[in-house]
């Protein structure tokens, strides 16, 4: 076990020192501006700086468009982003999953120059998987993708589709093969989003974030665009996501997060921190010392316990802690504060950044992104507990969706 | 807090904890049986269990080298205190090794020997002695001395006989202490240095019971899943019914992260005791709120039947608060760990 603080050596000190002096300069407060106003999780600016430098990716090897940075520089990487704002960079990790299904699946030919645009922030990839009546069931895709010689016609629309507006290409789960078993008839295509027939329409979240429904209408894209097999699209969409709902052991010596709730987490951390300096800077409606009020000392410390369990707990039992430390302690933190708890960023009389505002809105949907927390307690109930499944009718088999 | 602090945060075990882990998990489960918890209540003290302990370094490990100890630091007990928990144990593990640890470091010699060999058993006072006032003693009722702070003093009280057993929930061998009478008293240490070792101590034991409980929690965990594999409703076992196994991933999850944060605060307390002081509170606040819950969901998910006393269910469940509670109450505890938090952003 270690815990230490890391001693960095001057190679990675100075590295340390480039990339915060770097992102202070990339950051500016038009890219705030812009994200407060669209909640696009992107920033065109942002990404093609970094990617100029290779640091979009930098975990990359350089003759891939990184930096080849190793997991101390990439640690380091990572907090500054935080220390700026994690927000922007929600579209990269987004990209991140497609761009290694190209790299294993697709002909180098199409792939490559994709991939070394997208390194280099000029192209960005969304994932086109949930349906607007499928939800995280994204085995049970209806969108149709029909062969006719060297071309594919798509038909269908996808939900869900965060950064759609925003990308050049959609990672798209398609059904080809109706009649097989709902996991084997499926194919994974790299849609062009200025293709003809894609229609993108805006969602707004309560969070601020926007994300898309698109709309595929006779959409025709050339078999190039296929990534992997005919029907094989499930262990294509697999890889990737099995990375995301890891259960694997720590390899990197306790510099990576435990689970995606880490993420979470920071959000709660600084609620907590702001409420800590809000009890400071205010006064109890008597007059009397916040600091001192037993209601404001529980809480917090209630708080901290269950942010501290959502960091602590490991793989997808910490994505599922994590949220709902997140989305219970972030309500409690608004009750505490009061109505100024309800004053979003740029509102009068707002306290500090609104960090306790906001987590309490973008806490809803942490339940839901990359599969709910139902979706991952079945994971947890089939794969750490060992418990039998149960026998769903469209576990196995694809339902079209008609009503009888 | 530093939300940007780079630290990390590797819980992988070294290769002679792990060993650690898988000798004391083998001991407890081979010597001790839910049989053997039960022939051991309502007192919850097995004295042929205590000298095997003993044999197996329980009650040495822990103290250091100079002490005639093998200077495990708390990392190590806590992996012990975890199967402890597990096999909820009827011997004063965790009351034992924090009180004569704490006497190690005031460097009081006169009982160390007979702490060593497990003769002369040591607890610690939950509360600072106030005059007329007996307390509840964790372990009092087996211990021949019990470590407590009298206003700025650190006293180790010593008697003959310890005072009678009073049944409880938990069946651990609660004893009233009547400080005032008694007259071997020794001054261990005063002052500052006497509120430190005991605050040590305090923290050392929330750490050890946080891990005592998780493995506590595991073990009525596991009873509940085989349980639901097993049994069947409506032609299916239960275990497939999302309103029996979400309830039992919630418990999987509490015991995954009460477990990390023990261990994490037993390595603070061994490498930077100074730089996380409310870990030890978060553990055992989580830890109890996990245990409390898990305990009651393996009880309740075995309807009627966890509900009896027939029921190894029950035997977890009693404990979870039998246990949880001799460290405190939780819920004070969340005002020292907010206090914690208005001060690091002064």
């Amino acid at each position: 076990m270690d815990f230490t603080l890391v001693d960095l050596d001057d190679e990675h000190r100075a590295l340390q020192q480039e990339i915060r002096t770097f992102l202070a300069s990339i950051f500016t407060p038009d890219v705030f501006a812009e994200e407060h106003e669209t909640g696009s999780g992107y920033n065109k600016k942002v990404y093609e700086e970094l990617g100029a430098r290779g640091w979009l990716y930098p975990e990359k090897p350089v003759e891939e468009g990184g930096a080849g940075f190793d997991l101390i520089a990439q640690r380091i990487m990572d907090l500054e982003l935080f220390r700026q704002d994690a927000r922007v960079m929600m579209m990269r990790g987004t990209s991140s999953l497609p761009l290694k299904a190209m790299r294993k699946y697709m002909p180098a030919e199409v792939a490559d120059p994709i991939l070394k645009d997208a390194v280099e922030g000029r192209v960005l990839v969304c994932l086109g998987y949930s349906e607007p009546d499928g939800g995280s069931d994204i085995a049970n895709a209806k969108v149709r993708a029909v062969q006719d010689g060297d071309m594919w016609t798509i038909n269908g629309s996808k939900m869900w589709t965060t950064g759609a507006h925003v990308s050049n290409y959609t990672f798209l789960v398609t059904r080809t093969d109706p009649d097989a078993p709902k996991h084997k008839g499926i194919t994974m295509f790299l849609v062009p989003l200025d293709a003809p027939g894609v229609t993108i329409q805006a969602i707004r979240t309560f969070s601020g974030e926007r994300t898309n429904i698109v709309y595929y209408e006779d959409v025709v894209i050339h078999d190039k665009y296929r990534v992997g097999g005919i029907n094989d699209g499930w262990n294509v969409l697999h890889g990737p996501l099995d990375e995301e709902h890891s259960i694997g052991l720590d390899m990197s010596g306790g510099l990576t997060d435990l689970s995606i709730g880490a993420g979470f987490c920071r959000v709660l951390g600084k609620a907590i921190n702001e409420v800590a300096e809000w009890a400071h800077k205010t006064s109890a409606p008597d007059g009397s010392s916040l600091t001192d009020d037993v209601q404001v000392r529980e809480r917090l410390g209630a708080a901290m316990v269950e942010y501290e369990a959502g960091l602590c707990t490991p793989g997808p039992m910490g994505r599922v802690k994590a949220s709902d430390a997140l989305v219970k302690q972030a309500a409690a933190l608004v009750d505490l504060m009061g109505p100024v708890g309800l004053l979003p960023l740029h509102t009068e009389g707002a306290f500090g950044e609104a960090d306790t505002e906001y987590a309490h809105r973008f806490a809803q949907g942490t339940a839901t992104y990359g599969g709910t927390v139902e979706v991952f307690r079945t994971i947890i109930a089939n794969h750490v507990l060992g418990l039998p499944k149960p026998n769903y009718p469209g576990a196995k088999v694809f339902l079209a969706g008609k009503k009888k | 807090m530093d939300l940007l602090e780079l630290r990390r945060q590797d819980y992988t075990l070294e290769e002679d904890q792990q060993l650690l882990l898988t000798a004391f998990g083998e001991f407890f489960r081979e010597q001790c049986p839910t049989s053997l918890v039960r022939a051991s209540e309502p007192l919850g003290f097995n004295q042929d269990l205590w000298n095997r302990l003993v044999e197996m370094g329980g009650t040495s490990m822990g103290l250091p080298e100079s002490a005639g100890g093998d200077g495990a630091g708390m990392v190590e007990l806590e992996l012990v205190a975890e199967e402890f928990g597990r096999s909820i144990a009827p011997v004063p593990y965790i009351e034992h090794t924090v009180t004569s640890r704490a006497l190690a470091t005031a460097g009081t010699s006169s009982v160390l020997e007979g702490a060593l060999d497990g003769s002369h058993i040591l607890a610690l006072a939950s509360f600072p002695v106030r005059a007329g006032s007996p307390q509840l003693v964790p372990a009092g009722a087996i211990a021949n001395s019990v470590l407590a702070l009298v206003g700025d003093d650190l006293v180790l009280f010593t008697v003959d006989n310890p005072p009678a057993h009073v049944v409880n929930q938990g069946s651990t061998p609660l004893s009233w202490w009547d400080f005032d009478a008694i007259t071997d008293q020794v001054v261990i240490a005063s002052g500052s240095q006497a509120k430190a070792i005991y605050a040590r101590a305090h923290d050392e034991r929330m750490v050890l019971m946080a891990a005592a409980l998780v493995g506590m929690t595991e073990s009525a965990l596991a009873i509940l899943v085989e349980f639901s594999k097993t049994r069947e409703t409506m032609g299916v076992p239960i275990a497939t019914l999302q309103g029996v196994a979400f309830p039992m991933t919630d418990v999987a999850i509490g015991i995954a992260g009460a477990r990390n944060i023990a261990r994490k605060a037993a390595w603070y307390l061994d490498h930077a005791p100074d730089e996380r002081p409310e870990l030890a509170a978060i553990a055992m606040v989580y830890a109890s709120q996990t245990a409390t819950h898990g305990t009651q969901v393996s009880a309740h998910l075995q309807g009627g039947l966890g509900f009896t006393i027939e029921a190894d269910a029950s035997l977890y469940f009693l404990r979870s608060k039998g246990w949880g509670s001799l460290a405190g109450d939780p819920q004070a505890k969340l005002l020292a760990i907010g206090d914690h938090v208005l001060n690091t952003v002064k």
